[in-house]
């Protein structure tokens, strides 16, 4: 087998194996199951003819995920209707402190003791229509580190962004989802005093 | 699990703190093992912290399960020819 002919095989292994999870991830960027495909496939293309610039094989997978990401913000981003803009500056040190500053006391009491009968009871669904409430960058990066698997550190490569940044938009994008959560507990009729 | 201050010792850190260590311990990503032992120290004593770990573990489980998507066969059927034109 030449060497050529090793490196295909690696890269059609390695796209074999993250199909489900570009696929994935396509679909939330994209919002449209059509878009999704195609940003699969011009991704797959893409990489193959950067394939040179894959430095350690061992991280294809933050590697392709960058090349996803940039294929979509350079060609189906518009299409998108998603909010992509933050209204925070991410990266503020003390940024969680001003933002359980800006929660109501009613989430913040909720949040330190939240109904676990709510959580064993919600709906996946519900969880997901309260992620696609989400800014993008949140959205995106959670998706990316809890249901994806990557590390803090493949994700920041994948996104492009420090790894500081990463772990901000994790305290503050899972925070502003409890918001959300905590929202339908409340619009559900759980209020929390009810439950003592 | 023990709410009680009283049993919190000099290892102890505030809630505001375990807050801040929360998502990169959960998610596994908190390396410094006296920030660890801190966080864990922490978690174990008090009642709200626990609660809200308990909950975000739970989150985070039914979130990976319910976003799971499996790319459809036309698809992976289009990636396999594209990469058998390589």
């Amino acid at each position: 087998m030449t060497e050529q002919e090793h490196l295909k095989a690696f890269f059609s292994q390695q796209i074999e194996q993250s199909m489900d999870a570009l696929y994935g991830t396509a679909l939330r960027l994209a919002n449209s199951g059509a878009d999704a495909e195609d940003l699969v496939a011009e991704t797959v293309e893409k990489a193959w003819s950067a394939i040179g610039s894959l430095a350690e094989r061992n991280r294809f997978r933050p590697w392709v995920f960058r090349i996803l990401h940039n294929c979509f913000v350079s060609n189906y981003r518009k299409r998108s209707v998603r909010p992509t803009e933050s209204t925070f500056e991410e990266d503020c040190e003390d940024q969680l402190t001003s933002l359980l500053n800006e929660q109501p006391d009613e989430f913040l009491i909720w949040w330190a003791n939240p109904e676990r009968q709510f959580f064993n009871d919600i709906l996946g669904e519900a969880i997901m229509a309260a992620i696609d409430e989400l800014p993008d960058a949140y959205q995106t990066t959670i998706m990316l580190i809890n249901v994806e698997g990557l590390t803090y550190d493949e994700a920041a490569q994948a996104l492009g962004i420090p790894t500081g940044t990463v772990r901000s938009r994790m305290k503050r994008g899972r925070t502003l989802l409890q918001k959300a959560l905590w929202k339908q507990a409340r619009d559900a009729g759980l209020k929390h005093d009810e439950q003592q | 699990m023990n709410n009680s201050k009283d049993d919190h010792t000099h290892d102890d850190i505030g809630c505001l703190q375990a807050i801040e260590a929360f998502y990169s311990y959960l998610d596994g990503e908190l390396e410094d093992p006296k920030s660890i032992k801190e966080f864990e120290h922490h978690v174990s004593h008090c009642r709200s912290c626990y609660s809200r770990a308990d909950v975000e573990r739970l989150l985070t489980n039914r979130m990976s399960e319910s976003a799971k998507s499996s790319a459809p066969e036309q698809l992976q059927d289009r990636l396999r020819k594209l990469m058998d034109e390589f």
